[in-house]
């Protein structure tokens, strides 16, 4: 096992705003090189996390360690990060050369290599010929780069972006997300990108973290958030996840029996404790739910439940079937548009089903995690 | 005007503005008409002179008022403006905005009168307690602390002119965007460093005004600097006593219509400079900012 100590680690960090609980012990450790990406619903706590990590907010208990330093009590400008902010906070007064060179010329570095320096990286993102501009003469993706530029010019072994695209058009955010991506392999630097943006956060996260309620719920790499979620939040924040509430009939080993509308599933425990008559959720991605005519459902494999057609909903590039369970839950199914030439009309009594290793296994509520 | 406004309105309103103007400022201009007849106020006969504005250096009198007046505006301009920035930046953080702004506006809602009779009274009975805490104990420097003078006329000056500048840089301040302290402390600048290179810059124009409006609201106060002054004179003092007893003397006008020449020529420049330089630098940005223009 290595010794270096990891880029960030914060342990049980709390943030409380009078009876507001905007972080509740989170803990958790980010290695040096790594995109790390903070995920979750706004207000959630994700910001407060960034910018208590930044020096911005003190925490009310627990700590922040970078490079296992305690840097708890330290300001913004006493510690090894920089920062990227959503809404550009570029200063209006200077030209883009000059936001650029600013963190330098606080330095004792001669002027001719802070120019040289800021120059150079306006060159990396993008910008060179726009030195003398003011920001408002720039687009919202040039203002963005600035920042960029601004931040990475200092040589920090840790940047912070805060919601850093979400100011802008979607396309551009699409551009936006692989710059950052191929940018922050480039400099080999910690980057930590908060957003609620799960796309986003899939396109440059090497490990996501989800945040709500000020708790870290589950973290992970982008694959295992979306492929295999522990936490019904998770499930439910992340992709386009059917959850259906059952009951635990029976637990023996990792094999779990429920029941889920009077039809019952197979689901594996994957190490969580369930108990039987427990209150559970199991979660299926949309996309790996077939649906079929219902008098066609004893000769399909795997799980099979009975639904009511609702609706067909185009999306372009796939279409979603929104179907209803007997006991109400709602269920999707979605495919490639193109891809099904099943037609249904509302009403109609529709067989859906997929593979067992698909079916995650949740407890009804979302636990607390402390790692 | 915008391009579809109608230029006979657009007119109109100028003009509107013109006689509101001229109407506030006539009785100045009157009186710097006075200042420039030789037979005075009230002659029947109106004859040019520049003889009034001659005199007015050899009065005595007159100068040292004006230099007390001038040493107190300033030195309240001194005092009050960092602390109406103070009180401005406690705002913009501050949860208890609503009792920020009572308590830095309160002086706004007592008149003139009691507000300086309450000090008068208050430095009275404040001098009191030093003078026999200082008999008692020996100690000389300190009863001379609050008897009427400069220092109370001052204290009195800068309790008034404060709602008034906090004001000013606090309407400046609004715009002025918190996130961009931050990233300055991001790019390793002490609080001290943001506020200087990217949070004054930007608030700077607000600053200046207040400064102007804090001089001029302490050259022209009369009650409380009269309640307050002790024993020396100021601008506003002399005219009103001479006024009260003897009449102003023909001087007095002049040095008014001077005194307001001098704000006038200032203030007007100001605004004249700042709209010049706003548009050249604006256009030499522009020039600056096409692509390529920079590449020899």
């Amino acid at each position: 096992m290595s010794n270096v100590p990891p880029a960030v680690e914060t342990r049980d960090l709390s943030k409380h705003y009078g009876q507001v609980r905007a972080l509740q012990n989170v803990s958790v450790n980010i290695a040096a090189g790594e995109y790390f990406v903070l995920l979750g619903p706004s207000g959630g706590g994700k910001t407060t996390l960034l910018r208590t990590i930044g020096g911005f907010h003190r925490p009310t208990t627990g700590s922040v360690l970078l490079h296992g330093n305690d840097v708890s009590r330290l300001p913004p400008d006493k510690r090894p990060t920089s920062m990227v902010f959503q809404s550009y906070a570029l200063f209006p007064h200077m030209t883009v050369l000059g936001n650029v060179s600013y963190g330098l010329s606080l330095t004792k570095m001669p002027k001719d290599q802070i120019q040289e320096k800021a120059k150079t990286m306006l060159e990396m993102v993008g910008l060179t010929g726009y030195e003398d501009r003011k920001p408002h003469e720039l687009s919202g993706g040039q203002q963005q780069r600035v920042q960029l530029a601004r931040s990475l010019v200092l040589d920090r072994d840790i940047l912070l972006l805060d919601e850093p695209l979400a100011a802008l058009d979607a396309q551009l955010r699409k551009d936006m997300c692989l710059e950052l991506k191929h940018l922050q392999e480039q400099v080999g630097i910690t980057f930590i990108h908060v957003t609620h943006n799960q796309e986003e956060a899939m396109t440059v996260a090497d490990r996501i973290a989800l945040i709500a309620d000020g708790n870290l719920i589950e973290q992970g790499s982008a694959r295992d958030i979306y492929e295999r979620p522990k936490h019904r939040f998770t499930a439910s924040f992340v992709g386009e996840n059917n959850l259906m509430d059952g009951t635990l009939l029976t637990v023996s080993g990792d094999d779990a029996v429920v029941d889920i509308a009077g039809v019952k599933l197979m689901a594996k425990t994957e190490g969580q404790s369930f108990t039987a008559g427990d209150a559970v959720s199991i979660s299926i991605r949309s996309e790996l739910v077939k649906t079929d005519a219902s008098s066609l459902s004893g000769s399909v494999e795997g799980h099979c439940i009975i639904g009511t057609f609702r609706e067909a909903v185009y999306l372009g590039l796939t279409t979603s079937f929104r179907l209803t369970l007997d006991n109400s839950n709602e269920i999707q199914a979605r495919f490639v548009t193109g891809q099904s030439a099943q037609q249904f009309s509302p009403g109609d009594r529709v067989s859906l089903h997929w593979q067992p290793g698909d079916t995650r296994l949740h407890a009804a509520q979302t636990k607390t995690h402390t790692p | 005007m915008t391009e579809y406004g109608n230029p006979v309105t657009y007119g109109l309103k100028w003009l509107y503005l013109l006689l509101i103007v001229c109407l506030l400022m006539s009785p100045v201009f009157y009186v710097m008409y006075i200042s420039f007849n030789e037979n005075g106020f009230g002659a029947r006969h109106y004859v040019f002179t520049l003889d009034w504005y001659k005199v007015i250096f050899t009065d005595r009198q007159m100068l040292t008022a004006l230099s007390w007046t001038m040493k107190l505006s300033i030195a309240t301009m001194l005092i009050t403006i960092p602390l109406s920035l103070l009180a401005a930046k406690y705002y913009k953080t501050t949860r208890h905005k609503v009792l920020t702004v009572f308590l830095l506006l309160s002086p706004l809602f007592v008149s003139s009168d009691i507000m300086g009779s309450a000090l008068l009274v208050f430095f009275k009975n404040l001098n009191g307690v030093f003078t026999f805490v200082g008999d008692k104990y020996s100690i000389l420097w300190l009863q001379s602390w609050f008897e009427l003078g400069f220092t109370t006329a001052l204290i009195g000056l800068i309790i008034y002119t404060i709602p008034y500048a906090f004001i000013v840089i606090l309407i400046t301040m609004g715009r002025y965007r918190q996130q961009q302290t931050e990233a300055a402390r991001a790019c390793g600048a002490t609080g001290w460093q943001a506020f200087t290179d990217i949070e004054f810059p930007q608030i700077r124009p607000g600053v200046f005004s207040a400064c102007a409006f804090t001089i001029i609201l302490a050259f022209n106060e009369y009650t409380r600097t009269n309640l307050l002054k002790g024993g020396f004179d100021t601008f506003t003092t002399v005219l009103v006593s001479e006024m009260l007893n003897t009449g102003m003397s023909e001087q007095s006008y002049a040095m008014s219509s001077l005194v307001s020449f001098i704000a006038i020529a200032i203030i007007g420049t100001i605004i004249i400079v700042t709209l010049l330089k706003s548009d050249s630098i604006a256009q030499r940005e522009r020039v600056k900012a096409e692509p390529g223009s920079n590449e020899s």
